[in-house]
């Protein structure tokens, strides 16, 4: 009983530290620092904890709480894990404390407020993540929005105002058709059932016809597709990222983004599979665009957070692709893909604001031969590039190589039955490998090696807090990479759940 | 005469007269004028407890039969209104020592008391009035500069042509049925007679003047500026509400039909949308809360499409949701001697700084009203949106959303002033008071508890 007592103490942690913080006017940076970042440890021992407990034996929810919250509405407070949410879950409390540690020095204005924010913003996303009633996912999803439009606006770069602006407008018209949709689909749920229940096991159940379904979809997709973001709606994202202070690159690319993955995995494809099946060669193919869109931009830009923001969307292309195979090994490999981006862009961003703090310039063409003067940056910055590429025995490579391999299975057939698009996508998706190991070699080669060129005199290496961050990063992807069969394990049923879903039929030929 | 009976049923306007009186009394037997705020306050606080007294036993009676009745659909509307009466008072002393100004807030709220009493068009047209009225007098009663004037004005030749266009209304649903009791309006809209649709079409036409829906809005951007700051508060959310509760009491339960259906749908879904267009080019803090009004007057009235039993409850939680945040901007908002450039948005520039606790509650109140989650504007906008899809108008309600979106920006926008501005060197500091202070927890908490547990309301609705 100890399980449930231990999910709900995790989401609410950040909430008290949040209120904590804003009690104490007084406190100063330091003991704020402190503070923030101890209550984040103990968020990760807490998850840490709970992943060692979950049983990857058991197919759906663990350690739920269920109470009701609007009890007319039929809205409940429902929390648990699964085998989706729970290496996510992982992530957000992985990441935390390595937010909190990255900022100590490059945040010093209004650092109260910052860290009230970052608790904020953990918050909303562990809720996201951890919420299995609509009513409940839906706060948590737009309440996200505010602690980001702040991080964003207030401790941004030059252009820091156009770029939260137009991050939480183009995120909040994706949310705003999703309400309408949200509530559209319980009250038809009412309708056709007589039970009024936000539960996302009622959602699942629920059958409606092909129109009403693809509807629906498309007000779900669209709000996810922003999130993720899928080419062409990903336009807020170099502005947001290249705007963002460090922290808030991390968070968003280590977890933000994985909202949108995430809704389409819990949401958007199981609750309408018939539409999804409809809409499935449109959207793979997006994905797929994106993959090579991503890399292409990539490889083009000049500043550095750039070429990260855009190979960011070419890697959560690979995410949706797996989930949209519907191969049990496509669709653990966009698991595994998630939070290898989580951890591989998180750590590239902290690096860049590391090297962004000694000298003041992202601009790639004013550094070179980084290597001869900042060793142990290079070696940690390779690593990442390399995770990044997906070179065997790094995360990156369990992800991709994965999901590849679950389009392929799942091309196959198809093929052999005369339909030539998905194998012909997932052949133009490896090609994003290449391209992908093209811009990031590249990068490393420009930034490290050849003359050595440094902004503003001489830089130090990284510090003590800095290695223990790196190094966190490094051990964490090297261990996903190495030993992916614990999470594999633990996930597995829930794939399962998943491809059973989507591949099921539930229309309703009935009533409109 | 049931004398006992009309003592208890009607105890929150006697005791809101009893306030008047002894303001008006105490100053001319004792010539000092200062102790009118107190008075006020404690009047309206005993009034809007005995209204929650009578909610609390169930009391219902009807002591003016067809006239005046009180039941608990009357009792909590009510204790809504005085409740947010009392924050607008706890602002009100520094801008306004003397007693004409409690005195007349006073009898406004007894108007909007009898308002939502009402059985007959009689009724509500006396409250109607009686809460309108002094309100003109409020706007230029604080005189802050020569457009205050020229705004009273305009409000009340405005509000004459709504008076007329009800009383219009009010005679031909009388010459049409002969009757005055307000379920005839709904009789009117079911038979679809021309002259008794044209008589319904009047009077919501004099509604939405009164509660500013577009095309009916242009009194207000001028009221809400040329006014100051706590009769703005007070005509956002007290005399706003009122209008909506009075809508309330006309349209009742009562199925809309086209032709009033598209009335009802379409300038609501207008205001929406204009108001929150509009507000964005707004460089003035009340400019921009009236256009902000005017689009939430468009969500009030978007309640009126859903069925009958869900509107009580959509409109009772918005006018509260909406009302607190209202009141904790104004109470939040820093203000200082020099009217006009307070009111300024730029004034608000680097709030942050100079006060993290205003500016914290001045975003608080604009992205509630933004109706972003986890806060009570949210649930009040799901709420309203859920009823208007639960009667078959999907088109609308996709609209009516897609209109709120509108207003996001214009909302984040103070937010990007309060958070991410730098302070003008030579804004005034405008110090913390602590009535002022009280008005904001009074909103504050209400709202913290309906963020965290919205169903405690809902479930009393």
């Amino acid at each position: 009983m100890a399980e449930p007592v231990a999910l709900n103490l995790l989401l609410w942690l950040p909430a008290l530290g949040m209120a904590l913080l804003v009690a104490a006017p007084r406190a100063g940076d330091r003991a704020v620092r402190y503070f923030t970042f101890g209550v984040m440890l103990a968020q990760l021992a807490l998850a840490a904890w709970l992943y060692g407990r979950f049983d990857g034996s058991v197919p759906g929810l663990q350690f739920a709480t269920r109470i009701p919250w609007i009890a007319d509405w039929g809205v409940h407070y429902h929390v648990a894990l699964d085998g989706l949410n729970l290496l996510l879950v992982v992530l957000t409390a992985f990441l935390g404390p390595l937010v909190v540690a990255g900022a100590w020095t490059a945040v010093r204005e209004h650092v109260r407020l910052f860290h009230v924010m970052v608790f904020f913003i953990q918050f909303a996303m562990l809720g996201t993540f951890v919420a299995q009633d609509l009513f409940l996912f839906y706060v948590f999803w737009e309440a996200m929005l505010i602690p980001m439009f702040l991080i964003i606006g207030i401790w941004g770069g030059e252009r820091r105002i156009y770029a939260t602006l137009k991050f939480v407008l183009y995120t909040a018209f994706g949310s705003i058709l999703m309400l309408a949709a949200v509530i559209y689909l319980v009250w038809s749920l009412s309708r056709s059932t007589g039970i009024a229940s936000f539960d996302f096991t009622d959602l699942y159940r629920h059958r409606l016809p092909l129109e009403v379904q693809t509807w629906l979809l498309a007000a779900f997709a669209l709000s996810f597709a922003i999130k993720v973001p899928m080419v062409p709606l990903h336009t807020w994202l170099p502005d947001a990222h290249v705007e963002a202070p460090t922290a808030g690159s991390v968070i968003l690319a280590g977890v933000l983004l994985k909202m949108g993955t995430y809704g389409f995995m819990k949401l958007g494809f199981p609750l309408f599979p018939d539409a999804t099946r409809l809409m499935t060669p449109a959207l793979m193919t997006l994905a797929v665009v994106g993959i090579v869109y991503g890399a292409c931009l990539a490889l083009v830009q000049t500043d550095i957070k750039k070429i990260i923001a855009y190979s960011s969307i070419s890697h959560l292309g690979y995410v949706m692709l797996g989930l949209l195979s519907l191969d049990l090994v496509g669709v653990q490999g966009a698991l595994v893909q998630m939070v290898s981006h989580g951890l591989v862009a998180g750590g590239l961003f902290t690096m860049v604001g590391m090297i962004y703090e000694r000298c003041h310039t992202r601009e790639l063409a004013a550094y070179g031969g980084l290597a001869k003067l900042l060793p142990v940056y290079s070696v940690f910055f390779m690593i990442l590039t390399l995770a990044s590429i997906g070179l065997p025995g790094t995360s990156g490579f369990t992800g991709e190589f994965m999901v590849l391999l679950g389009a392929f299975n799942a091309a196959w057939p198809r093929w052999l039955a005369g339909e030539a698009l998905p194998i012909a996508l997932a052949v133009v998706a490896v090609t994003g490998v290449v391209l992908g190991a093209l811009y990031m070699l590249w990068l490393a080669q420009r930034m490290l090696f050849g003359a050595v060129r440094v902004p503003h005199g001489p830089v130090t290496d990284l510090g003590v807090r800095e290695r223990v961050i790196m190094i966190a990063f490094v051990v964490a992807i090297l261990g996903l990479g190495l030993f992916p069969r614990g999470p594999l394990a633990k996930t597995e049923l829930a794939a399962r759940e998943y491809q059973e879903r989507v591949l099921a039929t539930r229309l309703d030929e009935g009533t409109p | 005469m049931n004398w006992p009976l009309i003592l208890q049923s009607m105890l929150p306007e006697h005791l809101l007269l009893a306030g008047m009186l002894a303001i008006l009394g105490l100053e001319i037997w004792s010539g000092r004028s200062r102790d009118g705020h107190a008075l006020a306050v404690v009047a309206v606080a005993a009034a809007g407890i005995a209204a929650l007294w009578l909610h609390a036993t169930g009391f219902s009676a009807a002591p003016f039969a067809g006239h005046y009745s009180v039941d608990p659909y009357t009792t909590l509307p009510k204790a809504v209104l005085l409740g947010l009466a009392l924050p607008v008072l706890l602002i009100s002393r520094d801008d306004f020592a003397e007693t004409p100004y409690y005195t007349l807030v006073l009898a406004s709220l007894y108007g909007a008391c009898l308002v939502v009493s009402s059985d007959s068009f009689l009724t509500l047209f006396l409250g109607l009035e009686i809460l309108s009225l002094p309100v003109y007098a409020l706007v230029v009663l604080g005189f802050l500069r020569p457009q205050s004037a020229e705004a009273a004005l305009k409000y009340l030749v405005l509000g004459g042509a709504a008076t007329a266009t009800l009383l219009m209304g009010m005679s031909f649903l009388y010459g049409w049925n002969g009757s005055l009791e307000l379920a005839v309006f709904g009789d009117a809209v079911l038979a679809g007679e021309p002259i008794a649709l044209a008589g319904a079409a009047l009077i919501i036409a004099a509604l939405f003047l009164k509660a500013a829906v577009v095309p009916l809005h242009a009194w207000a951007p001028d009221a809400y500026e040329g006014a100051s700051a706590p009769v703005t508060a007070y005509m956002a959310t007290v005399v706003k509400a009122g209008v909506v509760f009075a809508a309330l009491r006309v349209i009742g339960t009562t199925t809309l039909t086209p032709p009033v259906l598209g009335l009802v749908a379409l300038l609501p879904l207008v205001s929406m949308a204009w108001g929150n267009l509009a507000a964005i080019r707004q460089t003035s803090f009340r400019r921009m809360i009236a256009y902000s009004s005017i689009a939430h007057a468009g969500y009030l009235f978007f309640a009126f499409l859903g069925a009958g039993a869900g509107r009580w409850e959509a409109i009772v939680f918005y006018v509260v949701a909406y009302g607190l945040m209202n009141l904790l901007a104004f109470a939040a908002l820093p203000r200082g001697a020099d009217d006009e450039r307070q009111d300024r948005l730029d004034a608000l520039k680097g709030l942050h700084r100079r006060r993290p606790a205003a500016a914290a509650m001045l975003a608080i109140a604009m992205l509630s009203l933004a109706g972003l989650p986890p806060l009570p504007g949210f649930v009040a906008k799901f709420l309203v949106f859920r009823n208007v899809v639960e009667a078959g108008h999907t088109f609308y309600a996709v609209a009516g959303l897609v209109a709120s979106y509108l207003g996001l920006y214009f909302y984040l926008r103070v937010i990007q002033y309060l958070y991410m501005g730098e302070p003008e060197p030579s804004a005034a500091r405008g110090q913390p008071r602590r009535l002022a202070f009280a008005a904001s927890a009074l909103c504050l908490a209400p709202a913290v508890l309906l963020t965290f547990f919205p169903g405690w309301l809902l479930d009393r609705l």
